[in-house]
């Protein structure tokens, strides 16, 4: 067991499925050949079949501690990265081709179902459920591995791939219940979200959260009685692991959406909620009930203009805060000098912003 | 197991080379690497139940011609396209001591292996100490041909005579052991998920 645990808490109330954490993370982290279809952090629309498509019936975890057998994700599960025909739409000097991707034979993207979510009208609801690999305590990945390909920091629990180990075996794709490790065939090892662990080592908070718009995520230490994670997590108990019963017991923790009052055939408010507590609970435990309950009688007490810890940390008022002892800004601690002016390669007509590097591309940094 | 003495083993690295037909063929049995030997409480539990290293038997001839070794593999379990794993085969010889195969040697008495997988050109040395420890090996000039004949692979694999640190000795008119592995890569076969000859086999090489 590690000495220390980061973790992170997501706040689901107030997640706006912007994707800006997703492309913070995919334009730092995974922009080399073969990485084309990761997307470590992922959000989707809940109720919804998630990313890799359907994650929740492919295997892996634990029951009763012993460890299940899953199924490997295919890209097509996760959603491949679409090529688009942009060079023939906007160059092609033909007025009736128009805007296809692969072809027209593409497959389901990582977020197909985005925004449908369940239930009628008037009582259609969804919400957004962010995901990142949650550097459990008791990683099914890890215990996996024949090649000991995987690890976990001793100083504050983030799980690992050693890409040198690593031959590619996939047994931690299977093994993983959250399905949140990819397989790179270029370089053909597995990969996934690393919790930024060079920021960390320099007190600077993920990019996903750093980023968050929606003031969504907190960062800090499991125990850490000063920090976010503690107080949301052990203090007022209303932030809850996806998915407790799969038993590699994730070190990523969501605090539950409230809703707005079911609709009744009359078109009168009942007292149920309309995202369906049952749901809710097949996603964050028993825990719901309790967590619901507490945010609701402290919103109340906010509103009667009474003093309440918990809305105060919800609210973020001090963005900063929300990370614990991580709130230094990338800045600071960048190594790297800014790439000069006229280092920077010429602007090729570039009809897609992002591009993949190579390998070597990547650790030179766009440097010639 | 024995290693003929040729003129030239150059043309010989073509499995198909006509070489081969004067060359006796001997066979290896094989069998699946035991379940309760998987490394990982994940892969046992997973694999529990499943058929794998289903290769029986490889059919083996080697040469030498006083520079280069060649040895030709032929087995039943040529797996379709679109695969996750590639078909492979390894040659494991011992460098020094007495390792056991099955356990893929140990600190003090590694095994080389020389490996080719269908998707790959070539062949690669590694080096291994343990179950699950197989690192890149010594630099050696080795290489790998392989062709599917229905089937059946035949794959030839190649190597200079001689030894070195961590390069497995094979010297002309002396003896040493070989063992053997392949993996299905249509049933998921990949690490210790395979086939394997269970034990050493002598091999004695021509003078
Ligand atoms: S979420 Fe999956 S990949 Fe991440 S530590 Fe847990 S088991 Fe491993
Ligand atoms: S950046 Fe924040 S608000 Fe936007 S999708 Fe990600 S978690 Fe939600």
């Amino acid at each position: 067991m590690s000495k220390r645990q980061v973790a992170m808490v997501m706040d689901l109330n107030k997640c706006i499925g912007c994707q800006t954490c997703t492309v913070a993370c995919k334009t730092l982290w995974t922009r080399r050949e073969g990485m084309e279809h990761m997307l470590w952090n992922t959000v989707n629309t809940q109720p919804g079949t998630g990313t890799p498509h359907g994650f929740e019936s492919m295997g892996g975890g634990f029951r009763d501690g012993v460890a299940q057998r899953g199924q490997r994700p295919s890209v097509e599960d996760f959603g491949k990265a679409w090529n688009f025909n942009h060079e023939e739409v906007f160059f092609g000097g033909k007025g009736d081709v128009s805007l296809a991707a692969d072809g027209g034979k593409h497959g389901k993207g990582p977020n197909w179902d985005e925004d449908q979510g369940g239930g009628e009208f008037p009582n259609s609801h969804y919400f957004y459920l962010p995901r990142i690999c949650n550097h459990c305590t008791h990683p099914a990945c890890l215990e996996a591995c024949p090649r000991k390909a995987i690890s976990k920091r001793e100083d504050n629990g983030i799980v690992l791939i050693d890409e040198d180990r690593c031959k590619g075996y996939r047994f931690c794709q299977e093994a993983c219940p959250y399905k949140k490790i990819y397989y790179n065939e270029v370089e053909e090892v597995s990969q996934k979200c690393i919790f930024c662990f060079p920021r960390i080592d320099e007190g600077v908070t993920t990019a996903c959260s750093r980023q968050c718009p929606g003031r969504v995520r907190f960062v800090g230490y499991l125990d850490d009685p000063e920090g976010p994670i503690w107080k949301l997590v052990t203090k007022h108990k209303v932030a809850l692991p996806l998915h407790a019963e799969y038993g590699t017991q994730p070190n990523v923790f969501y605090v539950p959406p409230l809703s707005p009052p079911k609709i009744d055939d009359e078109g009168n408010p009942t007292d149920e909620a309309r995202i369906p507590t049952e749901y809710l609970v097949s996603l964050f435990g028993d825990g719901v009930h309790e967590s619901l309950k507490t945010l609701e009688r402290e919103r109340e007490r906010n509103k009667r203009g009474e003093k309440s810890e918990l809305m105060d940390l919800l609210i973020a008022r001090k963005w900063l805060d929300m990370f614990g002892p991580f709130q230094k800004h990338p800045r600071e601690v960048a190594r790297n000098r800014p790439i000069p002016q006229n280092q920077q390669k010429p602007r090729a007509q570039q009809v897609s912003a992002i591009r993949f590097y190579t390998k070597e591309e990547f650790k030179k940094g766009g440097r010639e | 197991m024995r290693t003929r003495r040729v003129k030239n083993v150059a043309p010989m690295l073509d499995p198909g080379d006509p070489g081969w037909a004067s060359v006796p063929v001997e066979q290896v049995s094989m069998m699946s690497t035991p379940l309760a030997m998987q490394p990982t409480p994940y892969i046992r539990n997973s694999w529990e139940g499943r058929e794998y290293g289903r290769v029986e038997a490889l059919e083996v001839a080697s040469v030498h011609d006083g520079q280069q070794w060649a040895l030709r593999a032929s087995w039943r379990g040529v797996s379709p396209a679109g695969k996750d794993f590639p078909d492979a085969l390894a040659i494991a010889l011992p460098v020094r001591g007495k390792p056991l195969l099955a356990l893929m040697g140990a600190a003090d008495a590694p095994i080389h292996f020389l490996r080719w997988q269908a998707n790959k050109s070539g062949a690669v040395s590694q080096i291994a100490t343990g179950i699950g420890s197989s690192a890149p090996g010594p630099a050696l000039a080795c290489s790998a041909q392989a062709r599917a004949k229905g089937d059946r692979w035949q794959v030839v694999i190649s190597r200079p005579l001689g030894g070195g640190s961590d390069i497995a000795p094979l010297v002309a008119g002396r003896k040493t052991g070989i063992g053997f592995a392949v993996w299905m890569g249509g049933n998921d076969e990949r690490g210790g998920i395979k086939a394997f000859s269970i034990d050493w086999a002598e091999l004695a090489l021509d003078a």
